[in-house]
């Protein structure tokens, strides 16, 4: 069958664009800068010498651990891990829901200030990563299940709420101003005028939460929270590697499912099966959603979580407590200079890492992407083993990636850079490859027809298209990637990460809250100069 | 004009019938499964319960928690420690759990919170945590904990013979352990300073790898030159032949009071004055070979008083460990 698609709209002669060029050349100066902030254009950063460590991590690849007690282990482990993320994902469903009425633009309607200061307000949550959300958490909570929910549903309640309240702002306004012309209230011409029309994107995104949620529930396993994030802590703790890639395969056999079944739903959504005039239920879209809420029950079962907790007498006392040591933050003067020090080290390693992964996934995008039509069985063997490898990269916790790759590089910013851009790599490659599928496959076609080799038509034909979304994808990553930078400092990486567990470590709280507040400043401005980025590439 | 959109405007009724029992089915449902839950015991929160039912069973018998960060092989023995909690639960007549937990820093705060009664604490994080929790008393320790050692290791590359004389690793890169660890940071770096290196000099700054195992694996690739690790742990690495040849022993320190139980006041509150005295006798009381022993690599466990960890306090506020 063949596939009519709409004719092409004339194309603007190409000129230069002003904007984009000062960006680009602002890029690769913060790029040489960074470069050069982690001595890879001066001496020798390299480790040879270590080779036969890597070599060990790598090799034990290919031989798990696969005793019986372990897997066992791991099994009842992975139970814990859904728990965490199904009901992470639903608190931030839940919290999105409500912040996104907050934070909507069609809340505030002309009042900018108010809704300037009412997204300012989500920068806090959303600039402290899941993992240091769990630390503090578990000052508060104790050893509670509430510590693994609630420190991935308010991050992600934050996301989801901004992103709820775009979706809900985009939508086109007929429905809702026809009600209100007709005199319905404010409150129902907002719920059947623009709820019904923004419903799918909505429930996309939720499902997309859910596939994130199961990565951030293993990273919160590493900082003492259960699961499987926790076996593999212990084993990586004592550089048990088989017992570590037995944990990572179990983890991304977890992911697999999750984004196989989450890209279900969302091509489902997408693409309804109904025709648009008759509205009928899509019995495999309530389906999905029955078995989430299912899913959500079982876990608030199995965690055997206890709204009670949130509201007892202990918790109010850890919380004074822990506030009344935090406040006022420490502002003295060479520990100010500290801190900055390890903002600058934090924001070279995430452009560092942002620029590698950016590299590897326009490489890779090309491979990655499931072709249309039939294609030879080398090209489809190519294509698998490249999304394994990036599922890997993803899968790995970029803690580990940070130990390996420092035994074969020598001590500084370099290695959690590289390690951060190793796993981002895995997310931006999927991200890039699942842009290149849905680009228009006619130029390169044409290419191809006229006889061009492959490689041409993937270079004239795919890669010019491709560049803007795989940026685009970059920069949002970019401000993820700021956060992620804690996690290879706790392990001692360098920046604000290192900086931060240094005074954990002491318990030294009004320091603390003295990194704390950088890392949100720093995360809030990263977040304005890459959406200052992206409206640039637009 | 579909059908709903006509019954909204007013056309004949032929609603879907689902919609609203479905919606308050599966609400109860929901309930359901929550309130089945207040019954449950989380799996995350007491994962070894012993043979005696739950922690939290308001029976005759009272109920301990208990967590421990192993330094050697904690993925075994993480994994195992339901043999302690019922070896104590046994002699003890108590309903003891064992918490699982990683990291130091939530091990000091889950003791102060009263989440963890009975902890087995390293020197550093035990005066940490008895500073946080007044009340707190250390229980026991081992008998090598009287008398605890650290060592530093070099790389065959930098081709030093084993001296006393620490002066010589301070040119090289060199990386602790974990940041509170007692034998791989606190007490090194206490060492180091006696003999003039500046602990925190070091080219780069000193490392911290997170664990004594990884401070080898460094070792032994060359990332750092140099490292200090926990005596025991190298002992047994070296005993199972797993020490990578490119890494030597250059030095060992002077004896410190290290790792030792910690017991909390909440728990003394609920089951009685005498719980330290018992503890204690359980634990000085143990037969040689007995698997607790075995677990902890002791050969016996001895009493202890605040008053051995003083010198660890002080050095710690000097080092601005301890505030």
């Amino acid at each position: 069958m063949t596939t009519v698609l709409p004719a092409p709209v004339a194309v603007p002669a190409l000129q230069r664009v002003r904007a984009r060029w000062a960006w680009g050349l602002g890029a690769v100066a913060v790029l040489a800068w960074s470069l050069v902030g982690a001595k890879l254009l001066s001496g020798n950063v390299v480790n040879p010498a270590g080779s036969a460590q890597f070599g060990r991590f790598a090799s034990a690849a290919l031989s798990p651990a696969l005793d019986r007690p372990f897997l066992g282990v791991l099994a009842s482990s992975v139970l814990i891990t859904v728990a965490y993320a199904a009901l992470g994902a639903a608190l931030a469903v839940a919290l999105g829901a409500l912040g996104a009425v907050a934070v909507a633009r069609t809340t505030w309607g002309r009042r900018r200030l108010g809704w300037a200061l009412s997204r300012g307000v989500l920068a806090v949550p959303r600039g402290l990563h899941e993992a240091v959300w769990g630390l503090l958490l578990v000052n508060l909570l104790g050893l509670d299940p509430w510590v693994g929910v609630l420190a991935i549903g308010i991050p992600y309640g934050a996301v989801t709420a901004k992103v709820f309240a775009d979706l809900v702002d985009e939508v086109p306004r007929g429905g809702q101003e026809a009600l209100l012309a007709t005199g319905v209230g404010r409150l129902p011409a907002a719920l059947y005028g623009l709820l019904p029309p923004a419903s799918g994107g909505l429930l996309a995104y939720s499902f997309y939460r859910l596939e994130c949620a199961i990565r951030s529930a293993v990273v919160l396993g590493l900082i003492g929270a259960g699961g499987l994030g926790y076996q593999l802590s212990l084993s990586f703790s004592a550089l048990r590697w088989d017992e570590v890639w037995s944990a990572v395969y179990a983890l991304s056999a977890l992911c697999v499912l999750a984004v196989v079944a989450g890209r279900a739903v969302r091509r489902r959504l997408a693409a309804p099966r109904s025709s648009a005039d008759r509205l009928r239920r899509d019995p495999a879209l309530t389906a999905a959603v029955l078995v989430t809420l299912a899913g959500v029950a079982w876990s608030w079962w199995y965690l055997a979580v206890s709204p009670a907790t949130l509201v007892s007498d202990r918790t109010g006392q850890q919380l004074a407590y822990v506030l009344r040591a935090a406040w006022p933050p420490d502002t003295d003067g060479p520990f100010l200079r500290e801190v900055g020090t390890a903002a600058v080290d934090t924001v070279q390693m995430s452009v560092i890492a942002i620029a590698l992964a950016t590299v590897g996934a326009v490489l890779l995008a090309g491979v990655a992407a499931s072709p249309a039509g039939r294609v030879s069985l080398p090209r489809r063997l190519a294509g698998i083993a490249v999304r394994l490898a990036l599922l890997v990269l993803r899968a790995v916790p970029p803690p580990v990636w940070a130990l390996v790759l420092l035994f074969v590089l020598l001590p500084g910013v370099l290695p959690g850079a590289l390690a951060l851009g190793v796993y981002t790599l895995g997310v931006l490659g999927r991200l890039a490859a699942e842009a290149t599928e849905e680009l228009d496959p006619r130029p390169r076609d044409a290419l191809a027809a006229l006889g061009a080799r492959p490689v041409a038509g993937w270079l004239y034909g795919v890669l010019p298209a491709a560049t803007g979304p795989v940026l685009a994808f970059a920069l949002y990553r970019w401000e993820v990637a700021i956060r992620d930078t804690v996690l290879v400092g706790l392990l001692g990486a360098g920046g604000l990460g290192a900086l931060l567990a240094s005074r954990l470590a002491r318990f030294d709280w009004g320091a603390v809250t003295t990194v704390l507040v950088a890392l949100v400043l720093l995360t809030v401005a990263v977040d304005l100069v890459s959406a200052r980025a992206r409206a640039a590439l637009r | 004009m579909s059908r709903r959109r006509a019954v909204r405007s007013g056309g004949p009724l032929e609603l879907p019938s689902t919609t609203r029992r479905g919606f308050l089915g599966g609400g109860a449902a929901v309930l359901a499964a929550a309130l089945a839950a207040c019954g449950r015991t989380s799996p995350v929160s007491s994962s070894v319960s012993s043979s005696g039912g739950t922690a939290s069973s308001p029976g005759a018998r009272g109920s301990l928690s208990i967590g421990a960060i192993p330094d050697q092989d904690p993925q075994v023995l993480q994994r195992l420690y339901g043999t302690v909690a019922d070896s104590m639960s046994t002699a003890l007549d108590l309903d003891v759990a064992y918490q699982p937990v990683t990291d130091y820093g939530a091990a000091v705060s889950l003791f102060r919170t009263g989440d963890l009664d009975l902890v087995w604490f390293g020197g550093l994080t035990g005066v940490q945590a008895r500073l946080q929790t007044p009340g707190a008393e250390p229980i026991a320790q081992r008998d090598i904990d009287a008398d605890f050692h650290s060592v530093f290791v070099v790389n065959t590359a930098t081709g030093l013979a084993p001296s006393d004389d620490l002066t010589p690793l301070a040119p090289l890169r060199f990386s602790y352990g974990s940041e509170t660890s007692t034998s791989g940071r606190l007490m090194p770096a206490w060492f180091l300073q006696q003999q003039g290196v500046d602990p925190q000099g070091f080219p780069g700054g000193p490392g911290f790898s997170g664990s004594h195992d990884a401070t080898l694996a460094l070792v032994a690739a060359g990332t750092y030159q140099a490292g200090v690790l926990n005596e025991q742990v190298w002992t047994s690495r070296a005993a199972d032949g797993s020490v990578d040849p490119a890494v030597v022993r250059y030095a060992r320190t002077p004896g410190y009071h290290d790792y030792h139980w910690l017991l909390g006041p909440g728990a003394t509150d609920r089951l009685g004055e005498d719980l330290g005295d018992r503890l204690t006798g359980y634990f000085t009381g143990l037969p040689a070979g007995n698997d607790v022993l075995e677990l902890f690599g002791a050969a016996s466990f001895v009493a202890t008083e605040a008053g051995n960890y003083d010198q660890i306090e002080e050095i710690g506020r000097q080092l601005g460990l301890v505030s």
